[in-house]
């Protein structure tokens, strides 16, 4: 019997996915914190975090996903990942667009190199990249499965 | 004005404006339709500063993003991504702020009826990023970032109307072919990476010069067919009469008037004559070295801008489809301005080769603004009428008499006739082509033969018998009218100062097209 549409994937799916769902999320966190130090950054993180969405999507239903999703929230949201990553651009603009000011001037992020608070606004504009791409991926898996028009 | 400091914001105010549409739209439908205006209006007033700086200095604006110089630390290549404007990316500028600033107001009262507004506004606003971007960067890689961010933004809005098949035909159509043309282009740019391990153009044409390979040769190859791809040359042009007609009208007005040029005929007059340069091929061929030979390029696109501009002129003919027939009259349009670009590579150094340049620079921009104003107004029929079929537009002169008028002076220009902006740009073309080759020269004037029997036929139509369904309609709101207007007004004024343009804006961008050395030395600082 195929899944209707909008409904669970049974008790065993539910659970595995109530305990993973956690953490896919802070792996994901992980991999944003530490973009500007190891492979990976905003995107590949917020994808992943954008994992745990689909995931709750997909093992507890599209009624499920509803209650939880805010369509206007999540389109806010991502217009501000946008906005913070444009603003850590133009933090320099005295010099010029895209100086990285707080790696040479301070006061944040001008630690040593290597260490999390350190590469001046890389790390911001990976949270910035990070909520745009989450944000994003969820909105458009919900969208996707929502708008199928196929009969089940 | 100081061009440097005003040039970011080019890039900062359309992106600010993107990026905080949703978050304005859940005040409401009010705010947002201001807050579109309110952005490609400072877009606008941004890049008419820009322009007139760089047309008043007559030099090149340099822009390295986040550094004061573009030079590593201790060597004297450039490593940073630089925006390299001069007065021809000057000219792309100002023309597509001035019609997307329009296409926008218009899309006011044109897209009232849709849903998913606060998506569109958000594509339009990056569709026009995307350009602006392609216009002043004076980078490879960041070239084809822009490139993608105004393609994409460009199929999603060829498909918005998603409720017909039609729309969602063509954006797939779009998509596919667009995407192929991208892919060419990246490899081409992948290729001369590898060779070269450099992304700046001024620097990347240095190299190109000291050691012209068969890889540059090869990536050259690629990029002419992805470019023409994109501008809708004429054996790759069948996406284009799908697309554009299948588009909201305010979009194909950007996408014929702007899309098609900057993402097509300018990124290819400037790699052919920033890194690929006509200029190195003579010097190095009267020294003996080896060279790529730009004069078998400049034929090449002399060939293929004869091919379309009698294919896509011819077509137009034949169309009852309004939208489509000024699809295919773009195509015909592009092959002037191409035919003006192969001229001005094949005869690169003469009198000759700079008119035909200065033609091709001046046709682009008043066939930027007579597309738009044409497909703005063939959007007001289909708003009022519903149709687009010339069939049932009989007597339209009777009941839209400014909408007709405003079709009327569109129509004459593109076709060329005196009093107005085509004609200059247009006479400045023919000239070079018949002094060039005659042949070209005559095959140029047949072109424009078949594009006045394609706007004679929707003329007599619209002047014709009025047929029933003509008669409920009538001109069209406010601020669907002002746009038309304001366009008209400008055809009219550029066609009173025609030769004062050409010498003064259109001669003086060819010759900083040509300028080579101006633009490597403006990055490199003559190292």
């Amino acid at each position: 019997m195929r899944p209707r549409c909008g409904t669970d994937m049974g008790l065993i799916v539910k659970t595995s996915a109530r305990a993973i769902i956690p953490l896919i999320g802070i792996f994901g966190a992980y991999i944003v914190a530490h973009g500007h130090l190891t492979p990976g950054g905003g995107f590949q993180g917020g994808a992943t975090i954008a994992g745990a969405g689909i995931l709750f999507l997909v093992a507890f239903g599209l009624n499920e996903m509803r209650k939880h999703y805010n369509k206007h929230l999540y389109s806010a949201l991502e217009g501000l990942g946008g906005l913070v990553f444009l603003g850590a651009a133009m933090l320099g603009i005295g010099t010029a667009f895209f100086y990285n000011t707080l790696w040479h001037n301070g006061p944040i992020f001008n630690g040593k190199p290597g260490t999390l608070l350190s590469a001046g606004f890389l790390p911001i504009m990976n949270l910035a990249v990070g909520l745009k791409v989450f944000t994003g991926l969820v909105s458009a898996l919900v969208a996707i499965a929502m708008y199928r028009r196929w009969k089940s | 004005m100081n061009g440097e400091a005003i040039l970011p914001y080019l890039i900062i105010i359309p992106l600010f404006g993107a990026f905080s549409m949703p978050i304005v739209s859940l005040i409401g439908r009010k705010a947002r339709e201001a807050w579109a205006v309110i952005i490609s209006g400072a877009t606008l007033a941004v890049a008419s500063a820009l322009f007139y700086s760089v047309w008043e200095d007559r030099g090149i604006i340099v822009y390295t993003l986040g550094a004061k110089s573009p030079l590593g630390q201790g060597v004297s290549f450039p490593i940073r991504i630089v925006w390299e404007v001069d007065l021809f990316g000057a000219i792309m500028v100002l023309m597509v702020a001035l019609v997307s600033f329009l296409a926008v107001v218009y899309s006011l009262g044109y897209m009232k009826h849709d849903t998913g507004l606060d998506k569109y506004y958000t594509l339009i606003i990056v569709l026009e990023l995307g350009m602006l971007g392609i216009a002043i960067t004076g980078d490879l890689f960041n070239f084809y970032v822009f490139l993608e961010i105004m393609s994409i933004a460009s199929y999603a809005l060829v498909a918005f109307r998603n409720d017909t098949w039609e729309g969602i035909e063509a954006g797939i159509k779009y998509m596919f072919v667009g995407s192929i043309a991208s892919s060419f282009i990246l490899l081409g740019i992948a290729l001369l990476y590898g060779q070269y391990g450099t992304l700046t153009m001024s620097y990347l044409a240095v190299k190109l010069a000291q050691n012209p390979t068969v890889t540059a040769k090869v990536a050259l190859a690629l990029f002419i067919a992805g470019l023409l791809f994109k501008s809708g040359a004429s054996p790759v042009h069948m996406w284009l009469a799908d697309a554009h007609p299948a588009a909201p009208s305010s979009i194909s007005a950007m996408l014929s008037g702007l899309v098609i040029k900057v993402g097509g005929v300018y990124a290819l007059a400037r790699l052919l004559f920033s890194i690929y340069s006509p200029l190195a091929y003579k010097a190095l061929r009267a020294y003996g070295y080896p060279y790529i030979n730009m004069n078998t390029v400049g034929w090449a696109i002399i060939i293929f801008a004869c091919l379309t501009l009698i294919i896509g002129n011819a077509m137009a003919v034949i169309q009852t489809d309004m939208k489509r027939l000024l699809a295919y009259s773009s195509v015909g349009q592009i092959g002037y301005i191409l035919l003006g670009l192969g001229i001005g590579l094949a005869a690169y150094g003469s009198h000759t080769g700079e008119v035909a340049l200065a033609g091709a620079i001046y046709h682009t921009f008043n066939h930027a603004l007579m597309k738009a104003l044409l497909f703005l107004i063939a959007g007001v029929v289909i708003h009022e009428l519903g149709t687009r079929d010339l069939n049932e537009l009989s007597g339209l002169a009777k009941t839209m008499p400014k909408t007709t008028f405003a079709f009327l002076i569109g129509a004459a220009a593109i076709i060329g006739m005196p009093p107005l902006n085509g004609f200059a740009s247009k006479w400045l073309i023919y000239e070079s082509s018949a002094i060039f080759n005659p042949i070209l020269g005559a095959i140029a004037i047949i072109g424009t033969a078949f594009c006045t029997a394609a706007y004679v036929r929707v003329l007599y139509t619209f002047f014709g018998r009025p047929s029933e369904r003509v008669m409920k309609a009538k001109d069209p709101e406010a601020s669907m009218l002002w746009p038309i207007i304001i366009l008209a007004v400008a055809i009219v004024i550029m066609g009173l100062f025609p030769w004062q343009i050409s010498e003064k804006v259109m001669l003086p961008a060819a010759k900083a097209l040509e300028d080579q050395l101006a633009y490597i030395s403006a990055v490199l600082g003559g190292a």
